[in-house]
């Protein structure tokens, strides 16, 4: 007879109360029957499932449950490990709807294409004992670039003349980060504010999630660059500056003129793209890189090569870089 | 270049039939034309599929959709007057086909480019493509070729054909 979990358990974790010790599991395909106890035989390592993970939308937690938080029992290492699961549902941009997909073999694909560069998740892949795709994720240690921000404690302007040139900074070499990507044929395809992380300590701003893709055969890279487009917006305006908000008459009274549906941002009508009008300090080669985002815009970045040029053009001549731009010296 | 060497791009859309019907009528007339229908095929992404046998079944679902509606449009110019003669079609397969290994082939990421490539290589001096409306989120992430090849385009001549024309 085989090797019990609590076997396992009690050669490597001897502490772990024996009523907790649930299955050895080598078929990952029941994902929702794995849980807290069991302990996953894969390619001969042993993981041991710690939790189920949850994803914050919109303030709800959205179990999910291919993705276990584990133990790598042979190293002690934590893990986050993602199971085979396929899905597919629609999304709505502005008046478009289209279909993403979440594919095991993509996320696989790009951690190899990534191995070692710190910009991005870091993680393998190991099959089960029926051919599951498999990954095993490095934990990255650290804060949404979002829930980062939103911890700032300051105006934008002070904001603006502090945090934000190295924030700008950092945001290039994330770009470059999915220019890298696109070069070699491969899409993020979940790019958002919250799948950027900051790490603690280093500092390093890091890519994660791959597993979505989009179908659109006409601009495969075109919603990685929407997503950027969106995070530079949050970026410059310090958070999203909505109609809303500028409607109040004390704020109305401080915009630079009259807000038209123009300076709304694309397929996101109550966002402010034209965020000069907001705040009149933001120089104009800056603010009309977030016009190029904007509903009025007529011509489009095609590739993040594009964007990146102008991000850097303006990162170069700005007198509000000058003294970020000795650190930065690869940009 | 040979201005009477016209290149059809055609991707099986209504816009491009359009072009197609247009062209006739206005090529009709002209002794010696060449017509020269131009299809680049665009097949899904493999991660789009669970399974290779999915992916496979919807390319090859999808590549003779695309060749019978590339004899449609053949046929197009047929029935509206130019000889059999007269048209070319020249079909570019998918780098990621699953069933052809050829030595010319698109990725499906830079069409416009392709087109270009072609009609250089073709000496083809008139160059058609359909235009469809669309709205500027379409056009951001469906992209628009007839956009792309505009801002390329650099010999001869470009005819871009609204679908009302």
């Amino acid at each position: 007879m085989g090797k019990t979990a609590y076997d396992v358990l009690q050669h490597y974790l001897p502490a772990f109360p024996r009523k907790h010790a649930g299955r050895i599991i080598t078929d990952t395909t029941e994902f929702m029957n794995i849980d807290y106890g069991d302990v996953m035989l894969l390619e001969g390592r042993h993981y041991l499932v710690t939790k189920n993970l949850s994803e914050r939308r919109f303030g709800l937690e959205d179990p999910k449950y291919w993705v276990k938080r584990c133990r790598a029992l042979e190293t002690g290492e934590p893990k986050i490990i993602k199971l085979e699961f396929y899905e597919k549902f629609d999304v709505t941009l502005g008046s478009i709807q289209s279909t993403c997909y979440r594919s095991p073999h993509k996320e696989s694909r790009i951690l190899r294409l990534v191995k070692n560069d710190m910009r991005y998740m870091q993680g393998e892949t190991l099959n089960d004992s029926i051919g599951n795709c498999v990954r095993i994720l490095d934990i990255i240690y650290g804060t949404e670039l979002d829930i980062a921000i939103d911890r700032l404690d300051m105006t934008h302007e002070e904001y603006f003349h502090t945090a934000f040139p190295e924030f700008f900074a950092k945001y290039i070499e994330a770009v470059q980060a999915i220019g890298s990507l696109h070069s070699h044929g491969e899409q993020h395809g979940d790019i958002r504010r919250d799948h950027l992380l900051i790490e603690s300590g280093t500092g390093l701003w890091r890519w994660i999630d791959f597993d979505y893709v989009f179908g659109l055969r006409g601009n495969p890279f075109a919603l990685d660059l929407f997503g950027l487009g969106s995070i530079l917006l949050l970026l410059v305006g310090m958070r999203e500056v909505t109609a809303r908000q500028l409607a109040h008459p004390d704020m109305a009274a401080q915009l630079k003129s009259p807000l038209t549906a123009d300076d709304m941002a694309l397929a996101m009508p109550y966002r402010l793209a034209n965020l000069q009008k907001r705040y009149s300090y933001i120089p104009d080669r800056l603010n009309n890189i977030c016009l190029h985002f904007s509903a009025g815009n007529k011509v489009f970045y095609s590739t993040v090569e594009e964007f990146v040029s102008s991000l850097l053009t303006c990162f170069h001549d700005l007198p509000l870089f000058n003294t970020i731009r000795t650190r930065y010296t690869t940009l | 270049m040979n201005i009477y060497n016209f290149l059809v791009a055609f991707d099986s859309a209504q816009p491009s039939f359009d072009a197609v019907k247009y062209t006739a009528s206005i090529v009709r007339s002209i002794p010696d034309a060449l017509i020269t229908l131009l299809f680049i095929e665009r097949l899904p992404d493999k991660d789009l599929f669970e399974t290779e046998k999915e992916w496979r079944a919807k390319c090859s679902e999808l590549s003779s959709e695309y060749k019978t509606t590339l004899y449609k449009a053949k046929t197009l110019l047929l029935r509206n007057g130019i000889a059999e003669n007269a048209i070319e079609e020249e079909y570019i397969v998918s780098c990621s086909s699953p069933f052809e290994d050829v030595k010319v082939c698109s990725t499906g990421q830079l069409v416009a480019s392709d087109i270009l490539r072609i009609q250089k290589e073709g000496h083809h001096g008139t160059v058609i493509i359909g235009r469809q409306e669309r709205t500027k989120e379409e056009e951001f992430l469906f992209g628009s070729i007839s956009s792309d090849i505009l801002h390329q385009f650099e010999e001869c001549a470009l005819w871009i054909v609204r679908s009302e024309c």
